[in-house]
């Protein structure tokens, strides 16, 4: 029987046939081939704040991409450029913070490092051009930003991707403060690209999206250590 | 304490959102909605990689509504008017004939009362106008399907079957929505216990021999009417050996 790993999904008004707006659970399907290519069962767990249970019934956890995070969940006011949606962050940092005390494998892809490291304490950056003076990790509309991550030797996205470390963002925020996390991997201009949690079975977030590539060596590490 | 595992099946679908255009494995919320609402947790089961093995995971399937069944599953061709989706077939047969010998328990909505019927060797009617001469179990007359709220479902009498688990759980008489072009011809090993008394078209199909397997041709997911999802998580506590005790709170 292979790992089921569940993935956080999006709520949003879709449109489909003859379906104008509904509101939709949805994940972007990179996201189900990545772990299906890398040998595992996913299954989309929409939000649900009531309590982690779910997890029982998985091997593994991928947080998945999305909007920002409530900033007043990390005890920051608003900036003008951030876009929350509430349900999702209650929900995804439940399940961060359980992922994380229960040893349970997780990986955060964008957001889902984010709420990682908003799990663990930390905080964000809620508009990188105003702290970076660039743009280059979200360089315009449905641009990825292609970024080379310099990473920590010895650590566990070191070991996974150390020798092609060329990356692909898509982000407005990063991570001011990775909580207890370690930040193991950032771009040149300091921003945290990945963070872990080194006395964990399998605790990785990764600012960049490896669904994209449906990168079996980030994907595979986590079904592997969902076994 | 633990709450039944609800497993979903989702669509693999291009949708739009925002300025966006993608595919993605999706559900509409009100199914996810209905079933938290009763005391479950739902996950959604997507059509990749067609296996069963998340079926060890569920204390429950919901066999959600969509496009239609290929009719080459009961040896028929295809009418002009079927449209049809054939990895989600695959992986919603496979589920439903392993759900069905694991003894977990079923709701079908819409399409996935169909889905029953097929998995149980039966038939369908490919498009329910051709059948009964008007469009009513697809829209009320006059309105727009493309506003996609409530009130653009047709509506219509259903009753059920005296002694039948319908009539446990609804009732004699209900008032339905109903969007649906295609309906069951032949439920094959499952029994007719509700119909829209008007023409006769099967609106619900259950196998009495099970706790709980059980078909709707409507969309009880759009309505405050849960007792079907109350129905399907009762039944998956009870497989699971949980308490009943938080669906009355």
């Amino acid at each position: 029987m292979r790992p089921i790993i569940g993935i956080t999904s999006y709520v949003l008004p879709a449109t489909w046939g003859v379906w104008h707006d509904i509101s939709t659970a949805l994940l972007p399907y990179d996201y189900v081939a990545a772990v299906t290519e890398a040998g595992g069962r996913a299954v989309l767990l929409p939000p649900d704040d009531t309590d982690t249970d779910v997890l029982r019934a998985l091997d593994g956890l991928v947080l998945a991409g999305g909007a920002d995070i409530d900033p007043s969940l990390y005890g920051a006011d608003r900036e003008p450029l951030t876009d929350s949606a509430h349900d999702r962050d209650v929900a995804e940092l439940d399940l961060a913070r359980a992922a994380l005390a229960q040893d349970f494998p997780v990986l955060g892809v964008c957001r889902g490092m984010q709420v990682m490291a908003v799990a663990a304490g930390g905080r964000l950056h809620q508009h990188l051009p105003d702290v970076l003076g660039h743009e280059r990790h979200r360089p315009a509309p449905a641009v990825y930003g292609r970024l080379e991550a310099r990473l920590t030797p010895g650590s566990r996205i070191a070991a996974l991707i150390g020798d092609d470390p060329g990356i692909r963002c898509y982000h407005h925020q990063g991570v001011a403060d990775a909580g207890t996390l370690k930040v193991t991997g950032q771009s040149d201009d300091g921003l945290p690209e990945a963070v872990e949690d080194p006395s964990k079975r399998f605790a990785l977030g990764v600012q960049w999206h490896p669904e994209v590539t449906r990168d079996k060596r980030l994907f595979g590490a986590l079904v592997e250590a969902a076994r | 304490m633990r709450r039944p595992l609800i497993g979903m099946t989702a669509y693999a679908q291009q949708v739009r959102y925002a300025s966006n255009e993608l595919m993605a494995g999706m559900l509409p919320m009100t199914y996810v909605k209905a079933v938290h609402a009763v005391g479950g947790r739902a996950v959604l089961i997507t059509p990749d990689d067609p296996d069963v093995d998340v079926i060890e995971s569920l204390d429950g399937l919901l066999l959600s509504g969509g496009g239609d069944v290929d009719p080459e599953r009961w040896g028929a061709p295809a009418h002009p008017e079927t449209s049809t989706d054939r990895a989600r077939d695959e992986s919603e047969f496979l589920l439903v004939r392993a759900a069905l010998d694991a003894g977990l328990p079923i709701l079908g909505v819409c399409r996935g009362m169909q889905v029953l019927a097929v998995a149980g060797g039966g038939s369908l009617h490919q498009h329910l106008p051709d059948v009964v001469g008007n469009d009513r179990h697809r829209g009320a007359a006059g309105t727009d399907p493309l506003a996609a709220g409530a009130a653009s479902y047709g509506r219509h009498d259903v009753v059920t079957r005296p002694g039948s688990m319908a009539r446990a759980l609804l009732g004699a008489h209900l008032t339905v929505n109903s969007f649906h072009h295609q309906a069951v011809d032949d439920p094959g090993a499952f029994t007719v216990t509700g119909w829209c008394p008007d023409d006769r078209v099967p609106e619900v199909l259950e196998d009495p021999t099970r706790d709980f397997v059980i078909g709707v041709q409507w969309h009880p997911e759009r309505t405050a009417d849960l007792r079907l999802f109350q129905g399907l998580v009762a039944a998956a506590m009870d497989r699971a050996g949980l308490q009943r005790a938080r669906l009355a709170a």
